[in-house]
């Protein structure tokens, strides 16, 4: 757990990404979730990634789930790339659930089955570093 | 810590584009490095030289009211503002990849490219949205009625070692920042753009808008260069978001 959270705060740290909406209007910030499954589909578009997975509950049934990341050219910047996530990868996803109920997150954290993290950031680190944020 | 410094290296960037490609005329330091902290440089007549990819340091991206103690709203635009944090900013006209506000555009954590092109008497703003304003630097007037439109009609003129860019004609749906501080067709944008050093532009930005604001106020901000690198493509193509923006 001290590694995660170790990790974590860095991830918090990392440089912001864009914040192309508020992230509060869509995804609830106390509402988190944390995703384990199989990579179905990676969209590497504007104005925001999206990571589709396949999860499998203790029933055994699935659902697909779409997570949110940030815009492409962010992360090309951090150093990431179209390939980083591939359709088979094994993820877990960690983040806060869209507000609407729908299949959807915010992901905060991508991590694959060898234990790297990719993706970092993502709107909602913005939101939470921001000291301005609600001010007025 | 070794789990951690791997996902780290894995981080290294990758070629694509011209994501990573030297900048002529950059000056180094000894390791190869753009040297950020290099005097400003000059244009032949000796004016600073703006072009370059910049970006914001991001402090008034969601708020650009953060360090102003008492806003100087008008009671409707204070009646607006309020409307807009209460469901979240879920109008915002960037979620639906609709132009940024000036004032926005350099607090953002997106870059913009400034070009000087100085042999035609204006300066170019482009950004990675594909978007472009133009700031005409020949002693044209601003428009006497100008159609209204999202940008406006931006002039240019060097004030010392300043470029001072004044603007009007905007169409009143530009929000100044993620938070929804308001504006209207009477806004009157002045920018003043300082290059501080080779890699730190300061921008003032002072918002005159009678309808919406009892008096000008101004805003400080910070932008750094982006050495070595272009503005990359993002064409807004998959924007998924306003169909799940409920608000509150």
């Amino acid at each position: 757990m001290k590694l995660a959270a170790s990790i974590a705060s860095i991830l918090i740290l990392a440089p912001a990404a864009w914040c192309h909406h508020s992230f509060a209007a869509e995804f609830d910030g106390s509402k988190r979730v944390t995703l384990q499954g199989t990579v179905t589909k990676v969209e590497w578009t504007n104005p925001h990634i999206y990571v589709y997975l396949n999860v499998k509950d203790t029933s055994g049934a699935v659902t697909e789930w779409a997570c949110e990341g940030g815009p492409p050219n962010v992360l090309l910047r951090e150093g990431w790339s179209r390939t980083s996530v591939k359709e088979g990868d094994q993820v877990t996803i960690e983040g806060a659930l869209a507000k609407d109920g729908s299949k959807r997150c915010n992901s905060r954290t991508v991590n694959l089955a060898d234990g790297r993290k990719v993706f970092a950031g993502s709107s909602e680190d913005n939101a939470a570093t921001n000291p301005g944020r609600g001010k007025q | 810590m070794r789990i951690l410094y791997a996902a780290l290296l894995c981080a290294v960037p990758l070629p694509a584009q011209w994501l990573n490609y030297p900048t002529k005329g950059t000056p180094r330091n000894p390791d190869g490095k753009a040297n950020l902290s290099a005097p400003v440089p000059h244009r032949a007549d000796g004016k600073p030289e703006m072009t370059g990819v910049w970006m914001g340091v991001t402090k008034y991206m969601i708020n650009i009211a953060a360090d102003i103690k008492e806003m100087p709203f008008q009671p409707a635009a204070a009646a607006e503002y309020q409307r807009r944090r209460a469901s979240e900013s879920k109008d915002d006209p960037s979620a639906q990849c609709l132009p940024l506000s000036p004032p926005l555009r350099v607090s953002i954590t997106s870059p913009f490219k400034l070009i000087d092109v100085a042999e035609k008497e204006e300066m170019l703003m482009l950004n990675e949205g594909m978007r472009q304003r133009e700031i005409f630097m020949d002693g044209r007037p601003l428009p006497k009625a100008p159609e209204p439109s999202w940008y406006g009609y931006s002039i240019g003129r060097w004030g010392g070692d300043d470029l001072v860019v004044e603007s009007i004609g905007f169409n009143g749906k530009l929000w100044l920042d993620i938070n929804g501080h308001p504006t209207s067709d009477a806004l009157h944008l002045t920018e003043r753009y300082h290059r501080k050093d080779f890699g730190h532009m300061s921008v003032e930005i002072t918002i005159d808008d009678p309808k919406m604001y009892t008096k000008p106020w101004t805003v400080h901000e910070e932008t750094r260069l982006l050495a070595d690198t272009e503005l990359l493509e993002a064409v807004c193509e998959n924007n998924q978001d306003p169909a799940h923006m409920i608000g509150k």
